[in-house]
């Protein structure tokens, strides 16, 4: 971009920039809207993320005791390892069931039965985000369909409660809800892939594994991508789900966030969603850089 | 109709194996069969074609051998070695494919490698064969470049070149020339044929362009509803078709209803005109450019309805009583071409007179 636009002659850029800023206008909504509530309430988090809480009261004095103190309480560093984990867990979980569901879809199921599909894929987001994770609780739970079933079936004499209320029911919880953002993103661009390329590289001596992970996931990358993105960035800052059915053992960075909010240690509440937003940003640079570096062979 | 009745090597020992031999193989898709008993021997070294109108089995043949479909019944072997079993990737068998099916994340070089480096060949040894295939099919200089970066003659080669890497048993291509405009189709055969000669591995080549079959096959099986009509050298396919379905889909020709003994031909208006052997009612062929218009002994009459000059012959088309179709003749010497609505008499030499389907 930056390459085409210094080769334009000086005189030609100053009219054209005039004319630019007139069609610029239809952002100037948008811009208003993301500066009212989210640049300003953003910069807001900064500056309370290095001020003080006395008393329950923010006072303005500048520190960085925030940070500090959040890596100096063992509980929050390992709370923090743990989101991490869980959401790479769930992250490869969730995706890794939905890959085979979109190679699946997209090669094998005949065109006209993949709508439906589809949009039984999509049908859990017509109901509330909290009824879908509570509901986990009447399988899960002691009084649950596992329960009922296992004591049905002679497995157990009484109901087991390890179902719920630890790290396990959040990931399983958290798969099922993000499976469907994952399916939705590779079946795009799986759908588009030419099959031939797959039976030429079986022809050519690669076994079905091989052409898959050879051919197929290289050309694919942008899409697993970015349903990587749109799957670990949202369960990274996580905190209904933990809270409603990971009880104790289950507490994610989210939790904390909340917890701080909520005892009105503002300020470190602050610093830790600082400390998140600061590594998605991290993680979210990383990931454009790979994904332009093989966008260089597309025609 | 179906005419290839072949001889196992295991029958006549002192045959070398053939290439590839399809043993009374049957394909059918659920109850539709795509092929009917199918018996082919394709000898080690020749260019084979399988040549046919779309649904007549041709392409299924090629994916039986590829193993990209798998035979109801019947073997196939490849140099004594039965391969009807085997998964695709463990089959001595490389495919041109239709639509080229390049890996568009690699470059040239690296798609010709991809072949050796799936059978682990080391770089020391696979860097020379890939620049050896490269310069084999006239891309040594193009190795770095993207697929995308290709015109289509130059994506094509680069298909065969990553075939052939594998010094396979059998190459097989799959219309590999259908999505080229005619001036570089014309080019390619061409090419494909020294290739051919270069490397001299089999190949299996599927088409339904009649042209393209003859130009470069040394024999070409012509099929059609599952079955082989005719299986023969270029020559003597078109020389002598023993069916209708394959005069008329190999070259031009003028067919006439007819009742033959020895020699002769009766036509619907009791013209005799001169034919070769057969006997009672049969259709007669004769190609357009095996009549002359002069009258002779045997001599079939008809009036000039029209005359195209279509450069290195004139065609004239002639209404005769005995057939619906006016008979066309190719004149190769323009300097006698008569005019519309003249009287013209048509002859042809006994040998040239071809009875097709008699009614024995």
């Amino acid at each position: 971009m930056t390459a085409s636009t210094a080769t334009v002659p000086r005189r030609a850029i100053l009219p054209r920039l005039g004319a630019g800023l007139v069609s610029y206008a239809g952002f100037i909504p948008a811009i208003v809207l993301l500066g009212l509530f989210f640049l300003v309430p953003l910069g807001i988090i900064v500056c309370y993320s290095f001020w003080e809480t006395i008393d329950y009261s923010v006072v303005h004095h500048w520190t960085s005791d925030n940070y500090h103190y959040f890596f100096s309480v063992t509980a929050y560093v390992s709370t923090m390892w743990a989101t991490l984990w869980v959401a790479v867990l769930s992250t490869a979980l969730a995706i890794g069931l939905a890959f085979p569901f979109a190679y699946w879809l997209s090669r094998y199921v005949p065109k006209r039965l993949r709508t439906p599909l589809l949009v039984l894929v999509i049908v859990p987001f017509w109901s509330s985000y909290l009824l879908r994770v509570y509901s986990w609780l009447t399988i899960l739970g002691e009084k649950g369909v596992l329960n009922r079933f296992l004591e049905w079936a002679g497995i157990t004499s009484h109901p087991l409660s390890v179902f719920l209320y630890d790290r396990p029911a959040v990931i399983l919880v958290l798969v099922y809800l993000y499976f469907p953002f994952g399916a939705l993103t590779l079946y795009s661009s799986i759908e588009r892939f030419d099959w031939n390329q797959l039976r030429a590289a079986m022809d050519l001596g690669a076994s079905p594994l091989q052409a898959i992970f050879r051919i197929l996931v290289p050309q694919i990358r942008p899409g697993i991508i970015t349903a990587i993105i749109f799957v670990f960035i949202p369960i990274l800052g996580e905190y209904l789900t933990p809270q409603i059915v990971g009880g104790t053992g289950g507490v994610m960075i989210g939790n904390l966030i909340v917890n701080f909010f909520q005892e009105a240690e503002y300020t470190r509440g602050a610093a830790v969603s600082l400390l998140v937003a600061a590594f998605i940003v991290v993680l979210l640079v990383v990931f454009r850089r790979s994904l332009s570096a093989k966008e260089a062979y597309g025609a | 109709m179906t005419t290839t009745v072949l001889v196992h090597p295991d029958t006549n020992s002192t045959r070398p194996p053939a290439g590839i031999e399809l043993r009374r193989v049957v394909k059918r898709y659920g109850s539709q069969p795509a092929l009917r008993a199918l018996d082919l021997e394709i000898r080690d070294g020749e260019f084979f074609c399988l040549l046919g109108p779309s649904g007549c089995g041709k392409t299924t043949t090629l994916n039986l051998i590829g193993g990209f479909v798998a035979p109801t019944e019947g073997e196939i072997w490849i140099r004594s070695r039965r391969i009807d079993t085997l998964p695709p990737h463990k089959r001595p068998v490389n495919t041109v494919f239709q639509s080229y099916a390049l890996f568009p994340h690699m470059s040239v070089r690296e798609n010709v490698r991809f072949g050796l480096k799936m059978d682990r060949v080391s770089r020391s040894e696979s860097t020379p064969r890939v620049e050896e295939a490269l310069r084999l099919v006239g891309l040594e200089d193009f190795g770095d470049r993207m697929p995308a970066q290709l015109s289509g003659g130059q994506q094509q080669r680069v298909a065969v070149a990553r075939a052939l890497v594998k010094r396979p048993a059998v190459l097989l291509l799959d219309e590999p020339l259908g999505a080229l405009d005619l001036k570089l189709r014309q080019r390619l055969q061409i090419e494909l044929a020294q290739i051919h000669r270069d490397v001299g591995t089999t190949f299996v080549y599927v088409t339904h362009d009649q042209e393209e079959a003859m130009s470069m096959a040394d024999r070409i099986a012509v099929m059609n509803d599952g079955r082989i009509e005719q299986l023969g050298t270029p020559e003597e396919i078109y020389r002598r078709p023993t069916s209708r379905f394959v005069a008329d889909f190999i070259g031009d020709s003028n067919f006439f209803d007819a009742t033959v003994a020895s020699d002769v031909a009766e036509l619907a208006d009791g013209s005799r005109v001169p034919c070769a052997g057969g006997s009672g009612a049969a259709t007669l062929m004769v190609r357009p450019e095996s009549i002359r218009l002069a009258g002779s002994e045997g001599a079939l009459a008809g009036r000039v309805v029209q005359t195209s000059f279509l450069g290195s012959y004139v065609r004239v088309a002639v209404e005769t009583a005995c057939a619906e179709a006016p008979v066309i003749v190719a004149l190769h010497d323009a300097t006698s071409v008569p005019s519309i609505g003249e009287p013209v008499e048509l002859s042809w030499a006994a040998g040239d007179g071809i009875v097709l389907e008699p009614g024995t």
